[in-house]
């Protein structure tokens, strides 16, 4: 490179000082190094695979074998089902756990962080002691005594507690009063969709107006109003209009369960693949002599069951009466348990409560800092504008904070995925414990630690991009 | 107001005190509590609410069971280790006590108020009923923590001699808590790994941790702030793969894959040193992100002023580059070691006896069976109180530090 500097002598540089040239090498012994390590690593694990294993040692057609264990939690799956499909429950399970803790992480972390702020001592104290509790104990050790501690001494579900309106509290489960949509209201669900439409459209159309007249907002307000509208012209008019079927009919076994549906080729036979199951309607079981012996409501797929029916009661037909567009399901007992509404089982509660106060706390901190970040000549500036405090907040204060809040709440994100992993203490099966399980009954160690690492990479790539393309959505432009 | 020109003939107004509302405990009152009414409705009900709460806490804290605490303390304190062989920890805590003081005495800063905190530990421990010989002990450490620290004060000895103490150490402690290299005649107790446990365990996992991954942390920033592409891919996959996957999962694979990474005659290593890997590979993939940043935040005429001054690449880095980069993160790299801390609770997942592992087994410990509620709470409580005392206690220090480097400063 500075070879011009001697212009007397052979100006060229000689090959072991000509730094392209040991870069070059450095590399290439570099390269080597790693290679030959990955080589040693990986020729002594196949000896040992084989050795162990024999050629299958190495496939991926374990996957399709049948997988022999339950898993409680997340889409319908049987024994009888194979590896490759568990292995799609407990990657939905961990989708399901993250999504849901990272919006109410969110939410408990924008709390916290604004009454971290607050002028008033008591809460901005309060809210220091939450995080910096939080903050410095493992999570580990929060998720162990939430589930341990918390849920599981949670009253038993012989004596639960019942909190009216909201649901059952029990440590088998918490169980939330629901609204279902009924079989007469399922016409609604396209009103609600439409509505979505029409609703985009006249946010799209609101924000052309407001910019034409120079004027700041989002247009959010006017789409969720025309949404609202056409929902609520969907609820009286589906109200009004529609009514069960003609063609309803049921099937009654052992005196006591069955299913109502729509009986459209007339057989009187359930056939689940082609007719429709009559949900959330209220029947009851009558006797012969026309006396009502117990009632019911059928759930979601149709089905009904009776409970607590007198002794030597012989129910020979069931009655049903019409019902409203939205059924509000509260959990109800039957035999040892509750069944309808929307049951969280104790492990996903643990694992949620556990993941959303912990990463709550640190989002408070990086909301903190955010909206810090934004100099005090803003708020001045903007008072001084006259806008009131509301304004300021959501025109001015946010918009710059939100530059320094996203890259650090994406990487919060993405630990609140990662860390659901711990599913594994508490018994959840997340993508991690389902996979361990697979990995102990199969014995496929490298392959079953590949899919774990692939998932995970996945979900770290698709939180990122998202987040990236929101960052560069809000980032400043500049001319 | 009430120093106007007085031009009228009439005698100016005695200046008034401000009104009662604005100074004094009021003032402070009305100022953080009560400013406005929507302020003062926000007092009420979050004292209510707080009241509520802490009757509770209090209530429950009157009926808590305690005894599964106190009735296991060594195990917390060491796990399954041996009780005759408890003398070899005993014998590290002084030499570290020592070798600590000597360092806060010399260095100052953040090691000085880490020594106040440990003191004031050390301290509590010498006044706790623990027994008469252990309180002597825990009195001798604390001794030769002050000692140490006024020793590092007044004393001149060379730096060089503290670093290579320190360096020194960690060998030592394996030699020490496993019992020695066998002599003929000698008296300590071969310890094997498999019983180390407790806090002891869970702060030697973090020291290792920190030891490791540092210097790797360093070389995968260097790595891939590098312009030779080859390297600079291997560390860009490696922090991003490291990165991507939880902890967990990457201890579990060095407890079930590192065996089958090493030829089919080589002993598998025991579980401590896979964990140690585990923990090892996976922070330095973030301290190596958190070192990045403070090398990217070196202007280049330091690099080019190091390459007019001659230095090689190796002094460059070491006198100029390096020392300026991290200083620049410390309270980052503080907060990457706390993390690493809490971290190493995930050994108990893989059978592990650390603090938390010990929690575990206590809970289960079949004494407790008839106690009414459990006592669940009670032990992790106490846990989680441990390791509060720890990392809230870092985190201090560092914060303390850090309005002191003015670094953290916007």
């Amino acid at each position: 490179m500075a070879s011009a500097t001697r212009p007397t002598f052979d100006t060229r540089t000689p090959f072991w000082r000509n730094q392209k040239v040991l870069e070059a090498l450095a590399q290439v012994a570099f390269a080597a190094a790693v290679v030959l390590l990955f080589w040693f690593m990986i020729s002594n694990m196949q000896a040992r695979l084989l050795a162990t294993k024999g050629e299958a040692g190495l496939r991926f057609n374990f996957l399709s074998t049948t997988a022999g264990f339950q898993i409680g939690e997340g889409i319908p799956f049987s024994p009888q089902e194979s590896y490759g499909r568990a292995f799609i429950v407990g990657l939905l399970n961990t989708l399901r756990v993250a999504a849901l803790g990272v919006v109410l992480a969110s939410l408990l972390g924008l709390l916290a962080g604004m009454a971290r702020l607050s002028s008033n001592w008591l809460v901005s104290r309060l809210a220091y002691s939450y995080i910096e509790i939080i903050r410095s104990t493992p999570l580990l050790v929060q998720l162990f005594f939430w589930y341990f501690g918390v849920i599981l001494a949670l009253p038993d579900i012989n004596t639960p507690q019942e909190i009216p309106g909201v649901g059952v509290v029990s440590n088998r489960g918490i169980y939330l009063t629901a609204l279902r949509l009924s079989a007469v209201g399922a016409a609604w669900q396209w009103w609600l969709l439409g509505g979505l439409l029409v609703g985009g459209a006249a946010t799209w159309l609101r924000r052309r107006q407001l910019v034409a007249q120079g004027r700041v907002g989002s247009g959010i307000g006017m789409g969720l109003l025309v949404w609202l509208a056409v929902a609520g012209v969907g609820y009286v008019f589906t109200d009004a209009t529609a009514g069960l079927p003609a063609q309803a009919a049921y099937e009654l076994r052992r005196g006591d369960r069955g299913t109502l549906f729509v009986d459209s080729n007339g057989n009187g036979e359930f056939d689940a693949d082609q007719e429709r199951p009559l949900a959330y309607v209220a029947v009851t079981l009558v006797s012969e002599t026309g006396q009502p012996l117990g009632a019911t409501r059928t759930d979601g797929s149709g089905e009904y069951r009776f409970f607590d029916l007198p002794e030597n009661a012989a129910g020979n037909r069931i009655t049903w009466t019409e019902p409203s567009v939205i059924v509000v399901e509260a959990p109800t007992r039957q035999g040892f348990n509750y069944v309808g509404g929307l049951r969280m089982t104790p492990e996903f509660a643990g694992l949620l409560m556990g993941l959303v106060i912990y990463t709550a706390a640190f989002i408070a901190e990086i909301v903190r800092a955010g909206i810090n970040a934004v100099p005090k000549g803003q708020w001045e500036a903007s008072r001084a504008l006259g806008l009131s405090g509301p304004t300021i907040m959501r025109l001015v204060v946010l918009p710059q904070a939100l530059r320094v809040i996203i890259p650090p709440l994406t990487n919060q994100y993405l630990n609140l995925t990662k860390n659901s992993s711990l599913a594994i203490a508490i018994g959840y099966p997340d993508l991690f414990n389902v996979s361990l399980t697979i990995l102990n009954q199969s014995g496929a160690e490298v392959q079953m630690f590949a899919l774990i690492m692939v998932g995970y990479l996945t979900f770290s790539l698709l939180t990122s991009l998202l987040m990236n393309w929101y960052n560069r959505r809000i980032a400043f432009t500049e001319r | 107001m009430t120093t106007q020109v007085d031009r009228s003939g009439w005698s100016a107004a005695a200046p008034q005190k401000p009104p009662i509302t604005q100074v004094g405990v009021l003032g402070w009152l009305h100022q953080n509590l009560f400013s406005s009414v929507g302020n003062s409705l926000l007092t009420v009900v979050t004292l209510l609410l707080l009241g509520w709460a802490l009757n509770g806490i209090a209530q429950w804290l009157l009926g808590a069971f305690w005894a599964p605490v106190w009735e296991n303390r060594k195990l917390f304190a060491a796990g399954p280790y041996p009780n005759e062989a408890l003398g070899q920890p005993q014998a590290l805590l002084l030499l570290l006590a020592l070798l600590f003081g000597l360092s806060a005495g010399r260095w100052g800063s953040l090691l000085r108020d880490v020594g106040i905190g440990l003191a004031a530990l050390l301290a509590v421990l010498t006044l706790l009923p623990l027994g008469m010989e252990t309180q002597l002990r825990m009195g001798i450490a604390l001794l030769l923590l002050l000692g140490g620290y006024v020793a590092g004060l007044r004393l001149p000895f060379p730096n060089r001699l503290l670093v290579g103490g320190w360096v020194a150490t960690l060998p030592l402690t394996f030699i020490v808590l496993s019992g020695g290299i066998a002599l003929p005649g000698q008296f300590t107790t071969a310890v094997p790994t498999n019983l180390w446990g407790g806090v002891m365990l869970t702060l030697l996992l973090t020291v290792v941790g920190i030891a490791f991954s540092f210097p790797l942390g360093v070389l995968l920033a260097l790595g891939r702030r590098s312009h030779l592409p080859v390297v600079k891919g291997f560390c860009i996959a490696y922090i991003e793969l490291i990165r991507g996957a939880p902890l967990i999962t990457l201890l579990f694979m060095s407890m079930v894959l590192l065996p089958l990474f090493l030829p089919a005659t080589a002993p598998s290593p025991p579980a401590l040193i896979r964990v140690m890997v585990a923990i090892t590979l996976f922070s330095a993939a973030y301290l190596a992100e958190t070192i990045r940043g403070g090398l990217q935040a070196i202007p280049s005429g330091q690099y080019e002023a190091a390459d007019a001054l001659g230095l090689g690449v190796v002094d460059k880095l070491r006198l100029v580059i390096l020392p300026q980069a991290l200083t620049k993160v410390i309270p980052a790299l503080v907060g990457q070691f706390i993390s690493l801390f809490k971290d190493t609770a995930l050994v108990a997942l893989v059978g592990l006896l650390d603090l938390l592992g010990v929690a575990k087994s206590v809970v289960q410990q079949p004494t407790w069976l008839g106690v009414p509620g459990g006592v669940t709470r009670e032990v992790y409580l106490f846990t989680a109180l441990i390791y509060f005392i720890f990392s809230f206690g870092m985190s201090f220090a560092s914060k303390r530090l850090e309005a002191n480097l003015n670094t953290g400063k916007r």
